[in-house]
């Protein structure tokens, strides 16, 4: 039995339910006798289901992202959750490379030359099949990037929560999602603690993830010129994380939570596609070289959120400090606002979010064709750069009673906006001047959503 | 460098401690849960929403999880 | 003038101030007739009770009628905002339990496995439909005895509006006070039987006492009083003697009273924050 909206004051509900009490018996309606025993379906089952598009400007990626959840309550706070994720994404994604005056050309990742011949093939019956050369051609000034990305990925999520005693309840959970040249495991738990009347929760938990990566075409052996194609054979990663957790119901409004984590990441860290320009003094491009990173990560964050609610609105803080051994540092806030309408069945939520972080100490736009120094580590890829990036939202619910179960049905649609602005303070050399190095990014996401009980 | 620790790490379990006896001064009785009920006070409600937002920041930034698991699951990053 | 009978293992009255006898006999035969009512219908003693019959069900739905729907959902919500401290399914801890002043303390096995069969959560409930797993017991004696009061209370005043007040075992209600002066309530000290402690002037409303009264074990300088926490299974510790309290309803009162001495050494603040009036003696 869920009280949605118990009364304030407990003398005041007191009040109102032994009058309700007795006006109900005095009352004493003969029901007639049509009613049924609860069908023994057993628990109660909630379904969450979401379609979700998302859409990054220029001609970048797109993808499809449709989800299904469902989550079975077994009563004594025991339940099981599913969720199942599909996404199917295309576009085009930036390799590593600078622009460049001059057209550069590239081949795929299942490429094996830069020869621009198409390659032709004789088949049993005779027949000659043209097949157009696995390479992309970018244009003067243009950024690089591979116009044929396209990827799907099936995503397998499930989660049980066992109570221990009235105070302690663990979670288990496993995950498995599959992409043609990636596969990922993990295994995770968690426990929880109530204390101080159930005002305090502390929780801790650890999560295991091997992670196989089989990149089409092979991986290519790191920092080895681009145009040899010396690919070879599989990797894995790892990653273990730990998160402890404090969250503390200050008073009727305010709820505090203090998250810590940390996360070791192990293996073959490299993205196989990305590679680095090599430059001269004078800005020209002379080549390229496949990217490489560190073999270990640490990674170490604190997160501090504030909620504050009152009767038809709610307000959330989030701000989040993140330091890995990589030298990245990034801060992070979102603001959440909700207004509930006065039958608390619809409502209204935008949503503010800010972000940065510093580049990692082995970033390079590009590497200097003259460099004497031995090189280890080197990789251009934007997302280890430096950047602020700024997100926008609004998402509108309504709910409403049907009889499929206690809480009937929600609708939800959401939509997003994002934008990533380079923060790198490289000097450019010679001819780069004036090329866009680093564009940003700019993307959309609209989700809907539809939860119902099954 | 270890000696030099300690005075911090005794810093903080003072700091701790004063933390976890303030708690004591805080928090609801449970007939004042009204508010924290409500499903915009649950820190793990919109599961949904959560994950599709991770996903993406995962991917776009080299920041990830923090009150989550950090775990990606993909081969985009 | 008073009626008196006994129902509910207590001694009952109903106190009215008129001067017309057939007046006060016919009051005090309606609140006697409900009484009996819900003493047949609720007691745990009578196989053939509501009580009686859900706790045979042996795991098997049973459908309650509108005034049990009521009473069970009322429990819900005590037990949803009590923060599982008042809990109807708590009575099979009782077994473990037998307060007679000495200091037998039973098994911690025992308790244990009594445990399992206690929680309301544990119930399935799905008004009007009711199923109990296998083993556990219901108990309506937190609630019964204030709703019979409030029951028989709303009953009188359908037939009259003098001043009457209705008593069963020490929990009372009133509707108004006679004309000259307020209705005078003797509260019974905890220790010594018969003897008053407290006087009290009720004007309207209810009252009701909460106690261990003689009812407690003794071991190794804890007294262990007869109020059982149906999250542990072990009797609330540092409670009051007894808890003494005025509400608008004999339910509402009774409630209060009866959670107090559920926080146990908390009761005292656990009322002063409700601000309802109360008297408690330690």
């Amino acid at each position: 039995m869920q009280l949605k909206r118990p009364a304030r004051d407990l003398r005041r509900w007191l009040v109102a339910a032994s009058c309700g009490l007795l006006s109900a018996s005095v009352a004493r309606a003969q029901d007639g006798g049509d009613a049924s025993p609860p069908a023994d379906d057993g628990p109660a089952t909630v379904v969450d289901t979401a379609l979700a598009y998302y859409h990054e400007s220029d001609g970048r990626v797109r993808a499809i992202e449709p989800i299904v959840s469902v989550h079975r309550d077994y009563g004594d706070e025991r339940a099981a959750n599913v969720k199942l994720t599909f996404d199917s994404l295309s576009g085009a994604t930036p390799n590593g490379a600078v622009p460049s005056r001059k057209a550069q050309t590239f081949a795929t990742p299942s490429g094996k030359s830069l020869n621009a011949t198409p390659q032709t093939y004789t088949t049993a019956s005779g027949n000659v099949v043209v097949v157009s050369a696995p390479i992309y051609i970018v244009g003067p000034g243009q950024l690089p990037m591979d116009p044929n990305y396209h990827d799907q990925r099936l995503a397998v999520n499930g989660s049980y929560d066992l109570p221990w005693d009235r105070l302690t309840r663990s979670t288990f959970g496993a995950d498995l999602s599959y992409e043609h040249d990636f596969l990922s495991a993990s295994l995770n738990a968690s426990l929880a603690r109530d204390l101080n009347d159930k005002n305090t929760t502390i929780s801790a938990g650890v999560n295991g993830e091997f992670d196989l990566v089989q990149p089409i075409g092979g991986s290519p052996v790191p920092l080895s010129d681009y145009t040899l194609f010396e690919k070879v054979g599989n990797h894995s990663k790892h990653d273990l994380n730990l998160v402890l957790g404090a969250t503390q119901v200050m008073n009727r409004h305010w709820l505090t939570d203090l998250s810590l984590s940390a996360d070791r990441f192990s293996g073959y860290l490299n993205d196989p596609y990305k590679i680095v320009s090599l430059v001269d003094p004078g800005g020209n491009v002379t080549g390229y070289l496949y990217e490489n990173r560190p073999g270990t990560r640490t990674r170490g964050s604190v997160f501090l959120e504030n909620r504050v609610a009152t009767d038809r609105t709610s307000v959330s803080l989030s701000l989040r400090y993140m330091t890995d051994s990589w030298a990245i540092h990034s801060q992070t806030a979102q603001l959440k606002l909700r207004w509930w309408n006065p039958d608390h069945d619809r409502y209204l939520e935008p949503t503010a979010r800010w972000y940065r972080q510093t580049a990692a100490s082995f970033f390079s736009p590009w590497i200097s064709s003259t460099t004497t120094t031995p090189l280890s580590y080197a990789s251009a890829d934007q997302r280890l750069g430096a950047f602020h990036a700024i997100r926008g939202g609004l998402k509108y619910s309504a709910k409403w009673a049907d009889d499929t179960g206690p809480d009937g049905s929600e609708l939800s649609v959401r939509a997003e906006w994002y934008r990533q602005t380079s923060d790198n303070t490289f000097v450019l050399p010679g001819a780069l001047q004036g090329l866009n190095v680093f564009p940003g990014l700019s993307a959309v996401l609209m989700s809907f959503e539809w939860r119902f009980n099954w | 460098m270890h000696t030099r620790n300690l005075p911090v790490l005794r810093l903080l379990a003072a700091a701790l401690t004063l933390a976890l006896a303030g708690c004591g001064a805080l928090g609801v009785k449970p007939w004042q849960r009204d508010l924290m009920a409500r499903e915009d006070m649950r820190l793990d409600a919109n599961a949904i929403d959560a994950s599709l937002d991770e996903h993406m920041y995962f991917s776009k930034e080299a920041s990830a999880g923090g009150r989550t698991f950090a775990g990606g699951g993909c081969g985009c990053n | 003038m008073a009626a008196r009978f006994a129902s509910m293992g207590s001694p009952c009255e109903v106190l009215v101030a008129t001067p017309d006898p057939q007046l006060a006999l016919r009051l005090g035969q309606e609140a006697a007739a409900e009484a009996w009512r819900i003493e047949c219908k609720y007691s745990r003693y009578r196989p053939d009770s509501v009580i009686g019959r859900i706790n045979a069900t042996a795991g098997q739905p049973i459908e309650l009628d509108a005034e049990t729907t009521a009473l069970l959902n009322y429990a819900a919500q005590c037990f949803e905002l009590s923060d599982g401290r008042f809990d109807i399914t708590s009575g099979v801890l009782r077994r473990a339990w037998t307060f007679d002043g000495s200091d037998r303390l039973p098994e911690a096995g025992l308790v244990n496995s009594l445990l399992a069969r206690v929680g309301f959560r544990r119930l399935r409930w799905e008004a009007p439909w009711l199923q109990l797993r296998r083993g556990m017991e219901l108990d309506l004696g937190g609630i019964g005895k204030e709703y019979a009061v409030d029951r028989a209370h709303a009953l009188l005043g359908a037939i009259s509006d003098v001043p009457y007040l209705v008593n069963f075992g020490g929990d009372l209600r009133c509707n108004r006070a006679p004309p000259d002066d307020p209705w005078c309530v003797g509260v019974e000290r905890p220790d010594r039987e018969g003897e008053a402690r407290l006087l009290l002037d009720l004007e309207r409303g209810a009252l009701t006492t909460s106690g261990d009264a003689r009812r407690f074990l003794l071991r190794d300088g804890v007294r262990y009083g007869h109020i059982l926490d149906p999250r542990t299974g072990w009797p609330v510790v540092g409670a009051p003697r007894s808890v003494t309290v005025c509400g608008s309803s004999c339910s509402e009162a009774g409630l209060l009273s009866t959670l107090a001495m559920l926080y146990g050494a908390g009761a005292r603040a656990f009322l002063a924050e409700h601000g309802a009036p109360h008297w408690i003696v330690d």
